[in-house]
Formats: C-alpha cells, structure tokens, sequence
C-alpha cells in the first residue's frame, strides 16, 4: 500500500524525467533544423551531378565501367545505418529487421557460405550485429556528431575498390529515408553496381551540341565516384534528420506520457489526501462524541 | 545585357549563385574563360582558380579542387568539390595538409603508388589554397 509520501516521491520522479524528456525533445528540433537545412543544401549537387551523368550514359549505352557491370549476387555486402545513440523510437530497430529480413529471405544462401559482409554505420547496428554473430567487415561509430565529407568518400573508396576487385558483387545500403518530421521510411538501395535511371524525357539535353572537354567517357569516368559521394552523402545526412526527427516524436510522447501520469497520481494522491482527512475529522468527532455521552 | 548566370555547388552548399560578365574555369586541356554566347560545354576542370568576373568588371578568385561544369544558354552550373574565396581559407588547416602531404611523400616514395598520387592530389590542393589566401 503506497503512503503519502510515496506517492508524493514519484510524482517527482516522473516530474523530473519529464523534465529531462521535454528537454532531449528541444535539442532534438533545433538539431533536425539544422539536419534538414542541410539536407536542402545538398540537393542541388546531387540533383545536377545525377543529371549529368545519367544523361551521358544515355549516350553511351554501350560504354563499359566497372562500377557500372552487373556480375551476379553472389558476394553482398549491405550497408546498415543507424544512429550512435538510443531513445528515437523505432528507428534503430525497424532498420535491424529489414537488414535481418533481408538475410534471411534474399540472401540466406550467402549468408551461409560466408558471402554476406555487413558494414554498419551508426553504434546500434554495430552493437546488434556483432553480438548476434554476423559477420560485421566494419563498424562505424560516433560519426553523425560530426558528420564530414571526407567519411563519405573513404568509404566509398574502400567499397568501390573492393566492388571492382570482385570481393563483392552487389552492395546494398539500408537507412530511414527523412520523409517528415514524424516519418521515416526504411529504404534499401542498390549502391554498386550504378544502375543508370532509364527515363527518356532526360536524354534531350545531350541531343544539343555539346562540347565535351576532355571526352564523354573520361567525363563519366569522374563524375562516377562524385555521384556514388553525392549520394552516401544525402544518405547519411537523410538517416541524420530521420534520427533526429524520430527521438523528437519519441520524447514528445514520453513527454505527453509523463503529463499523463502525474495527472493520474495526483489524483490518487489527492483522493488519498481527502481520504486522510475525512478519517481523522471522523476520529475526533466519535471522540467528542464519546466524551458527551458521559 | 550580355551576361551569365553562375550557379556554383558544392556537397555541402550552393557557394554562389549570380550574375557575372564572364567566367574563368582552370579546364583539363587548359583554362579557359567562359563569356556571353559561349558554346554548350561539359567540362572537367582541375585543382586551381575559377575566377569570377562581375557586372561591374571586378575579377574575384577562387580555390577549387576540381570538378565539372556545364555551359549552356548562358547558365553555367559548376558542380565543385571545394570553392573557396581568399577570405574563406583557413590558412592554418591548409599549411597542415601540406606538411601532412610532404611527409607521406617522402616517407613512402615507391611503395604504394595508389596513396602517392592520392598525397600529391592532397599536396596540390593545400598549395593552391594556400597561394590564393597570401
């Protein structure tokens, strides 16, 4: 039977969690300002690099790359990101069961014969993988605090060099897409090898007269790894602001939460109050009652 | 008015959206300066200086690291890895990268031709920022 003071005690307690809920939930909006800021800033970069080349591969249907070939499946690796730290919701856990579905049902066979390498991005996926017995190639911590571009061309370096060195024949990246401030969306995209959009609309530029300087294939050449960057780039910096967005959604319930319960004790706590007092009143009345009947 | 409208992004950023009289793009095969009119061009360019001349005749500089550009109808769209103007160098993180570089150079002179041109590329970038902020 909780007393008073118990009572008391933890709508303290919950007083003071909300307190710290309510403020996770500010950074969290001030941080995804910024995210989403950024994340607008970058697509102008990307929308045009990726306009660039699809259309010169339009062009050279025929012009044969290695990050462009198709070589089969039967070396994946996947690419999972998550975030370094909890308390956004789901967004860490629907990002491991799509990875896990997508072992388990496409890609059981490589698993098995060891033809399955992870690379997780982000301290929870790390964290899951390993201790569940995969086979995590590598792990990235700690790098959303201060997300750089350089991180995102070393790694694509690494991946294109082991993609062209036949170590893996397909790699898959899986993260939340930012849709809104309460949406994310759990994506797998095919990173290596490039799969040229076919849309038609796009290929009239190319029909002007351009001037290619050096050549359109040393043009593609270059554009190719910038485009791969360009993308890994919106990627991480999408997951960012979903990350962000989901721990404000999640706070901003806990917070709601909190509200709730401490209404509710303090309900309790004031029926128990009144209870108390009715009590003693009735104590002292049958008292003085007692004295007067003598 | 004969003029362009230049539209420079970055990953991070568009660094610079305007009008100008002419445009100069250290190219692969060369600089070459873009003006009114100019013929549609894709173009590679490499680690230098793009060098904006404004409606009123005043030439600026800046650094790049190299990229593409694309000329048509007068809209010139450079799609850079860096641009930075003189006062946006951070002198202290270039000198850095420089040493950085030079030391790697020595160290390994043959063995890992990969990381070579990887340092030369960084020792290239470092230098030509740091002789636009003198």
């Amino acid at each position: 039977m909780a007393t008073l003071r118990d009572i008391k005690r933890s709508i303290s307690g919950v007083k003071s969690t909300q307190k710290i809920t309510k403020a996770m939930k500010m950074v969290s909006a001030a941080r995804l300002n910024k995210a989403q800021e950024n994340i607008i800033n970058s697509r102008p970069y990307y929308r045009k690099i990726s306009e660039v080349l699809m259309q010169l591969l339009a062009v050279e249907k025929n012009y044969e790359h290695p990050l462009l070939s198709e070589s089969g499946e039967e070396k994946i690796a996947i690419i999972a990101i998550s975030s370094d730290r909890g308390l956004c919701g789901a967004f860490n856990n629907n990002i491991i069961s799509e990875v896990e579905k997508m072992i388990n049902v496409n890609y059981s066979e490589q698993n098995k014969n060891q033809n399955l390498a992870l690379f997780c991005v982000g301290k929870k996926v790390n964290d899951y993988f390993t201790r569940h017995g995969y086979k995590v190639e590598k792990g990235f911590n700690g790098i959303f605090s201060d997300l750089k571009f350089d991180f995102v061309a070393q790694l694509n370096k690494q991946l294109a060099n082991r993609f062209v060195s036949s170590d893996f024949d397909k790699i898959i990246v899986v993260y939340n897409k930012f849709q809104s401030v309460a949406q994310q969306k759990v994506t797998a995209l095919q990173l290596y090898p490039i799969k040229p959009e076919n849309s038609e609309d796009k290929v009239q530029l190319v029909n002007l007269d351009y001037i290619f300087e050096p050549d359109k294939k040393t043009i593609i050449d270059n554009l190719l790894p910038q485009y791969l960057n360009a993308q890994l780039w919106a990627i991480l910096l999408d997951s960012y602001a979903g990350e962000l967005g989901a721990r404000m959604t999640a706070m901003d319930m806990a917070t709601e939460n909190a509200s709730e319960m401490i209404s509710s004790l303090q309900l309790n706590y004031n029926k128990r109050r009144q209870a108390a007092i009715t009590n003693e009143i009735l104590e002292i009345v049958s008292g003085a009652n007692a004295l007067k009947g003598n | 008015m004969k003029e362009l409208n230049i539209e420079i992004v970055t990953p991070a950023k568009v660094a610079f959206s305007g009008k100008a009289k002419s445009i100069t793009i250290p190219g692969t095969k060369g600089s070459f300066q873009v003006l009114f009119n100019h013929a549609p061009i894709i173009s590679l360019f490499e680690v230098g200086f793009i060098k904006i001349e404004d409606l009123f005749g005043i030439k600026t500089n800046y650094a790049t690291s190299g990229g593409t550009v694309e000329v048509l109808n007068n809209k010139v769209i450079v799609l850079a890895e860096s641009f930075e103007s003189k006062e946006q160098i951070d002198v202290r993180r270039a000198q850095e990268a420089r040493d950085r570089a030079q030391k790697r150079i020595k160290k390994q002179s043959n063995e890992n031709e990969i990381d070579l041109t990887r340092a030369e590329y960084a020792l290239k970038r470092a230098i030509n920022r740091l002789k636009l902020a003198k």
